[in-house]
């Protein structure tokens, strides 16, 4: 009985596949000031952009050894450790743990490194404002990397392959100063992490069609998709800090998430962020910076302290989401439908009372919440 | 160069443009403007620029200082507005009085 009627259904699908395709009805119909807003969520990928604060920056051989250096453990204390350890490029370049694990387990998740050009502030509190910065703190801190300045700098000096390629990259041999030189390996995986950059994704496809007023081409993305936009951009007001070809505004947010990192401590998040980024002498505005005008420091000099930055935590990039669980910066939440159940639930009394006001419980319906994760799925490189 | 934008208040007149001119989400920008007294108003001894979203709650995360340019010229550097949104942009204006307070919106897609 069921072998005449698998054909038939098999048939059926594809006509209505080629039917949705072809018909740009078959979707969302989105307003002219909603399509500015998808639209502002693009071109992607961004025009390219060199780094004036670090002299490796869009320096190909400088590139070179920062590849060779993130996978290489002699960075590290013990000789076991590599930046690649955690940024996994199977995995988005993150680890697919909760929580980050070096020497030791850290208290926060560990963030992907694709995209990070150019941004404006550095890990789940901002601490650093340079990618090159950002590089060197794993490198020294006891619970991830484990090492100081004297053994980097004397791994450097003392590998030939490594002197090379300090040489190759900086146009000079390594100098005697240990901390000039740990700062320009940091400087070199960074320029290597500025060339991580996600590929075009489905919503890419949609928001370029809509921007050219290709129907045709925009009813490819899928229905769940586009309904799970509307969402994203309407009442879930999710486009408010996720904006951009990034879906960041790079800024920093309290969202109810748990401060507790253990019975007796406490994640500050951006407040401590701040204050050490004030404290750091590899700040932008600090001697290390290549930018003799510091003109990449205008964020640094005029950033404020406010009680409201205890709790709060970087507003994560959406690209690639999909393959980055778990989520949130204590990675307490294992799946794209426990982050849509979080704010379609958010317990309002866990906010802080100065905090945002626009966050408030969505009551998606189930079906509204498999939109919602589909919509987040299609920002992924690899579509599942 | 951006169009300017005027605020009359009580005992002065503001008159601003932004640098650059639209402000893009995410961006730092300055502000370029002039505070005129109105009547016999005294000039300002000091002017504060700062910024809010009345509808979030919360304002930037950065803190813009103002520089006199002239007794009636100034240039405020350092703002940033993070989220698109209306955002009240305020020019607090010290002279021998009380502190007058002048608003302009600024909305952001």
């Amino acid at each position: 009985m069921t072998r005449p009627i698998r054909p038939l259904v098999v048939a059926l699908f594809a006509l209505m596949s080629f039917s949705a395709a072809a018909e740009p009805d078959a979707g969302v119909r989105f307003s002219a000031a909603q399509i500015r807003r998808i639209v502002s969520h693009g071109p992607w990928p961004p025009a390219p952009q060199r780094d004036p604060s670090n002299r490796a920056s869009g320096n190909a051989k400088a590139v070179a050894w920062g590849t060779q250096l993130f996978g290489d453990t002699r960075l590290s204390g013990g000789g076991t450790l590599a930046c690649a350890s955690c940024h996994q490029a199977e995995l988005a370049f993150s680890d697919g743990l909760p929580r980050a694990k070096g020497l030791s387990f850290v208290d926060r998740n560990t963030p992907s490194v694709a995209n990070t050009r150019m941004q404006r502030w550095y890990g789940w509190d901002g601490a650093s404002d340079s990618l090159w910065a950002q590089s060197l703190r794993p490198m020294v801190d006891a619970r991830e990397m484990g090492n100081d300045f004297a053994r980097i700098a004397a791994a450097v000096r003392e590998h030939p392959d490594l002197a090379e390629g300090y040489r190759a990259a900086y146009g000079a041999a390594p100098p005697a100063d240990d901390e000039a030189i740990a700062v320009d390996v940091a400087k070199a995986l960074a320029a290597f992490q500025e060339t991580i950059e996600t590929a075009r994704t489905p919503f890419d496809d949609f928001r370029d069609a809509l921007a050219r007023g290709d129907r045709s081409a925009a009813a490819r993305y899928p229905v769940a998709a586009q309904r799970g936009l509307a969402i994203f951009i309407g009442k879930g007001h999710c486009d408010v800090c996720h904006v951009g070809p990034r879906f960041s505004n790079g800024e920093f947010h309290d969202i109810g998430i748990r401060h507790f990192v253990g019975p007796d401590r406490v994640d500050s998040g951006r407040y401590d962020g701040i204050r050490r980024l004030k404290a750091s002498r590899y700040n932008l505005l600090g001697p290390f910076s290549d930018d003799p005008g510091r003109a990449t420091a205008v964020s640094t000099r005029y950033v404020a302290s406010e009680h409201r930055n205890f709790g709060e935590f970087k507003v994560p990039s959406l690209r690639n989401v999909a393959r980055t669980a778990p989520y949130m910066h204590d990675g307490s939440l294992a799946t794209l439908r426990d982050v849509v159940r979080h704010y379609s639930e958010i317990d309002e009394d866990r906010l802080h009372a100065d905090g945002e006001r626009i966050l408030k419980p969505l009551h998606l319906t189930d079906a509204e919440k498999d939109d919602l994760v589909s919509f987040l799925e299609s920002l992924s490189d690899r579509w599942r | 160069m951006g169009p300017t934008r005027k605020i009359d208040g009580a005992s002065y007149t503001v008159v601003f443009k932004t640098v650059p001119d639209p402000v893009q989400v995410g961006a730092h920008f300055a502000l370029d403007f002039a505070v005129c007294p109105r009547g016999s108003a005294d000039v300002p001894r000091a002017v504060r620029v700062d910024a809010i979203m009345p509808e979030h709650r919360h304002g930037m995360n950065y803190r813009p200082v103002v520089t006199a340019k002239s007794s009636t010229m100034y240039r405020a550097e350092g703002l940033l507005f993070h989220m698109p949104g209306r955002w009240d942009l305020t020019f607090d204006i010290d002279a021998a009085g009380p502190v007058e307070r002048l608003t302009g919106v600024l909305r952001l897609e």
